[in-house]
């Protein structure tokens, strides 16, 4: 593939924006941006090596009428169609396993209620638990914002804060 | 003529359809990987598209009459470079087999087969978002020849479209980036519809009572007198001549809004504010800026690690002050009270204080109406984004409830001179 002005040799990671989902495998880098309040699920199979990462925004898709045609905006919805994709890709579903990030509470607003980033967390936990995913690494809450990229052939998922490179942790 | 958030919302679809499909044909045509960058539905006022266009870079474009289901301009605008780039490498690509000289790189202008070039490259973009519009819309839209144009200025692209709003106007305009991944070469795209046009349309696509046009252009009127308020707020309070760089009144997509803060660590004061509107305010400034506004605002040195609570309370008093100043120009007109809450201070990733926000309104609403603007100094470091996001449905409200003769009237209250500021 021609490019201008790259390097050749270094991919470029697919970028997960808010309510996305992306599904690949082997050494493909996937990247969400600037999280807050949203949360970022990677769920991947280290057999096969498929994985994919959610960058969610809401926690309830059940309940919410718009969540056919944007599966990836809601925690639940967005980890049964990360599952379903990766399955149709030849993951394995009982060998599958997840990892989050995100969730901070930025603000204390009144609006806000109990936090709009703890009721994402808890959703996501709540439809791992159901679908039996084990949850093998988090890194939520808290009120600061996270850069994170995901490989699905190690399963790896690196969180960066912004502080830096004191800010980067390895899940 | 009215609008509502349901036609609105097929406008916006409308436009990322269209950019998806003119990033295809050019992904195609140059084999690079392309990306749909931030597609937006902006209001603004022809000055205000002007001045936003005019940014010193010599610009080549293509633009194209449309007639029939949509009728207006179509424009596609790339930097000089970048088109000449683009040419260089399809021409490169017809090859050795083609009888042209493929060493554009040190061509100064555009001769002949370059312009011809690039004129078929701007078609073939025109033409795909086009045709996303009309899928979207379901409908059958004319296209005249393309026209090649050249400039710096906004001017020979739009001087002579009667679409295109004058100094004052408020007009609707569709803009979209495009990109090659990985590197700079990109262009803008715009579409200058016709008023009675847009009008037809709006009335076929509107579900809802919706609001008139009119009161938006009121209401719009008010938030431009809102940030030349927060402008002057902060030159009062830290001394810094600034000024209002861009204003615009955006309908995005929630999704949309983080992705345009800037990727990096911002500082930032955030608010809820509450009452016809309720919604929420933010003021981001760069590291740089907020240093600068700590050091006017703050006599003594400041000896701590970041901005320390010395910083964090000047910068929080100064967003204070700047969205008093901000929201009660918005509670004259619109004959209310909004209060605001305490100022929530913000040191992180710039998407990341946007993102609780669309979090928030995402429980109701996919759309919103953004009212952004750059506040900047003459050569000092002072870069101050304002992010206004009301609630939908209020938003909604209110404008209805709003007498547009009010607007000459009602005074922006001047809070900050009441400030000591000694």
């Amino acid at each position: 593939m021609k490019t201008y002005g790259t390097e050749p040799g270094a991919p470029t990671p697919v970028q997960v924006g808010i309510s996305e989902l992306v599904v690949s495998d082997g050494d493909d880098t996937l990247k969400s941006y600037g999280l807050g309040s949203c949360l970022a699920i990677a769920l991947y199979d280290p057999n096969s090596e498929i994985g994919g990462l959610a960058h969610v925004m809401l926690p309830d898709g059940d309940a919410a009428d718009n969540s056919d045609r944007k599966p990836g905006k809601y925690a639940d919805t967005a980890i049964r169609a990360l599952l379903r994709r990766m399955v149709e890709q030849g993951a394995n579903y009982t060998a599958v396993e997840a990892k989050i990030a995100g969730g901070s509470d930025m603000f204390e607003f009144e609006s806000f209620g109990d936090g709009v980033g703890q009721r994402n967390i808890a959703a996501a936990k709540t439809e791992l638990e159901k679908l039996g995913v084990p949850l093998e690494g988090e890194d939520v809450g808290g009120e600061h914002g996270r850069t994170v990229e995901f490989t699905p052939g190690t399963g790896t998922l690196t969180v960066k804060t912004a502080d830096g490179d004191n800010g980067v942790t390895e899940l | 003529m009215k609008l509502d958030v349901n036609a609105l919302g097929t406008f916006y679809r409308m436009a990322r359809e269209g950019a998806g499909i003119a990033a295809g044909r050019l992904t195609h045509m140059l084999d690079v990987e392309t990306k749909v960058g931030v597609t937006k539905l902006n209001f603004m006022r022809g000055e205000e598209i002007r001045r936003e266009f005019e940014d010193s870079t010599d610009k080549v474009g293509v633009r194209v009459k449309l007639t029939g289901g949509i009728e207006g301009y179509s424009v596609v605008v790339f930097e000089r470079e970048n088109a000449l780039r683009i040419v260089e490498t399809l021409l490169a690509e017809a090859g050795p087999d083609a009888d042209v000289d493929t060493d554009v790189s040190d061509l100064d202008g555009f001769d002949e087969m370059t312009e011809s070039a690039a004129t078929e490259v701007g078609h073939i973009m025109n033409s795909g978002f086009i045709d996303g519009w009309a899928d979207v819309l379901e409908t059958v839209i004319d296209v005249s020849t393309p026209e090649f144009v050249e400039g710096k200025t906004a001017e020979p692209f739009f001087g002579d479209i009667d679409e295109a709003p004058v100094e004052d106007d408020l007009a609707l305009l569709f803009q979209s980036r495009i990109e090659t991944v990985g590197t700079e070469v990109g262009f803008n795209h715009y579409l200058f519809p016709k008023r009675e046009s847009m009008s037809k349309l709006l009335e076929r696509l509107r579900t809802s009572e919706g609001i008139e046009y009119d009161k938006l252009d009121g209401f719009d009127r008010m938030a431009e007198r809102g940030a030349e308020e927060v402008a002057k707020t902060a030159t009062t309070l830290t001394g810094i001549d600034t000024s209002v760089d861009i204003r615009r009144l955006n309908f995005v997509s929630l999704e949309a809004i983080p992705e345009q803060v800037a990727d990096e660590k911002l500082v930032g004061v955030a608010f809820e504010f509450d009452g016809m509107p309720s919604g929420y305010l933010l003021f981001l400034f760069d590291e740089e800026s907020a240093h600068e506004i700590v050091d006017a605002m703050v006599p003594m040195e400041i000896d701590e690690e970041g901005f320390g609570e010395m910083g964090t309370s000047a910068i929080k008093e100064l967003g204070n002050i700047m969205a008093s100043g901000f929201l009660d120009g918005w509670a004259n007109v619109l004959d209310t009270t909004i209060d605001h809450s305490t100022p929530e201070f913000i040191h992180d990733i710039g998407a990341a204080a946007v993102d609780p926000v669309i979090i928030q309104l995402g429980e109701n609403q996919d759309y919103a109406f953004v009212f952004d603007t750059v506040v900047v100094a003459d050569g000092r470091e002072f870069d101050c984004e304002v992010y206004a996001i009301p609630d939908e449905s209020d938003l909604e409200r209110a404008l209805n409830n709003l007498d547009v003769d009010r607007i000459e009237e009602a005074p922006t209250t001047a809070e900050f001179q009441e400030v000591d500021n000694t």
